[in-house]
């Protein structure tokens, strides 16, 4: 369950982007999870929706971008998309690859709410 | 006033959409990288171990402080859920070691590590081995600022493990296969297999294999460590410091 890690992590960060903005209230929340990243989308959002609570990110929505596996082979060079236990170049067979995508575990981004009574003349 | 461009009037646009691409563990790696820059001034090799749990790690590390005493200054972080049980027996061999007991957490991660550098005097050591928590999913994610991964997979268990739990074995720099002393009555273990699931990762991770019990075998995984303490030209620590195998991950986004 180190997604709970994560997701500690997540809203850490969205924490500090909205208190960047001047904003109290996030309404949606992007992230990319690589299926070699080791971690569960599923999990994450459970631990979101438990976690969310109280904060900046009470009423947010979280969106999950699944990002596939490819990698570069060392030997041909050619790039392809594999499975995740499966890191071979599908074009010459060679098992000398470079994960080139596939490990991300990252916000992309967050989404603000609207100013509810946006004038303020100073 | 906005706080965006400092005009009067807010806009009462639809919300604001704020590109971030960070990686979610910035901070820890962050703290990682601070911990490789303590060893590193210190001359310091370490190694992250990781495997399930019983697959033989503390007796790995117990075996390998009995065979490098006196020629080499080795120290122990010992992670465990709770107890100090692991930490007492590399103790019992007269090497430091300091125990993390993580409680419910299923990892180590670089601010645990890190606080317990603070228990051990790195200018006294030359090695320094990172027992993770006996776990093959969560501790793979986690850069503790070692400079090595090796994950154990010891013959007791399935010989298809490699490809059950890409992402641990992936991160490996070396896989130790442990218990080789019990092959003749593990029938259904064939080294060939497991070798072959972990070639299936790519990168040409190697496998060596380790008995400390009935017929005592470490042989291949001594000259592993002399290796990385001292480089092929032989000398002392002249190893680059490097991260291990899939930290950091590669540029972002290359679909």
């Amino acid at each position: 369950m180190h997604e709970l890690s994560i997701c500690q992590a997540l809203l850490k960060q969205v924490n500090h982007v909205a208190a960047d903005a001047g904003c109290e209230h996030v309404e949606k929340i992007t992230i990319a999870i690589g299926l070699l990243a080791g971690v569960e989308p599923g999990l994450i959002a459970s631990a979101f929706a438990v976690m969310k609570s109280g904060g900046c990110a009470a009423q947010a929505t979280l969106i999950i971008e699944s990002v596939e596996v490819r990698v570069e082979c060392a030997v041909c060079g050619a790039h392809s998309s594999v499975t995740a236990n499966r890191l071979i170049c599908s074009a010459c067979g060679g098992y000398r690859t470079r994960v080139i995508a596939g490990q991300e575990l990252c916000l992309l981004r967050v989404e603000l709410r609207a100013p509810v009574h946006a004038h303020s003349l100073n | 006033m906005c706080r965006n461009c400092g005009c009067s009037l807010t806009p009462e646009s639809p919300g604001r959409v704020i590109e971030v691409i960070q990686d979610l563990l910035a901070e820890n790696d962050r703290m990682a990288d601070h911990n490789r820059a303590h060893f590193d001034s210190h001359g310091v090799l370490a190694i992250n171990v990781m495997s399930s749990p019983g697959a033989g790690k503390t007796a790995l590390l117990e075996a390998t402080i009995v065979a490098l005493k006196g020629s080499v200054r080795i120290a122990v972080i010992e992670g465990d859920l709770a107890t100090d049980n692991d930490a007492v027996r590399i103790r019992s061999h007269g090497v430091p070691a300091v125990q993390i007991t993580t409680g419910a957490a299923c990892h180590l991660d670089a601010q645990r590590v890190h606080q317990a550098l603070h228990t051990l005097s790195l200018a006294t050591l030359d090695l320094l081995f990172i027992e993770n928590v006996g776990n093959l999913v969560c501790p793979a994610t986690f850069d503790l600022g070692a400079h090595r991964n090796v994950t154990l997979l010891s013959v007791t268990e399935g010989d298809d493990k490699p490809a059950k739990y890409p992402v641990i074995f992936r991160a490996s720099d070396l896989v130790v296969l442990s218990k080789t002393d019990l092959l003749d009555v593990m029938d259904d273990f064939d080294p060939g297999r497991a070798a072959a699931a972990l070639q299936g990762l790519g990168g040409g991770i190697p496998l060596i294999g380790t008995a400390v019990r009935r017929a005592p075998s470490i042989g291949a995984w001594l000259d592993w460590i002399d290796a990385e303490l001292h480089g092929r030209d032989g000398a002392y620590r002249s190893v680059p410091s490097r991260k291990p195998l899939s930290f950091p991950p590669p540029p972002r986004f290359g679909v």
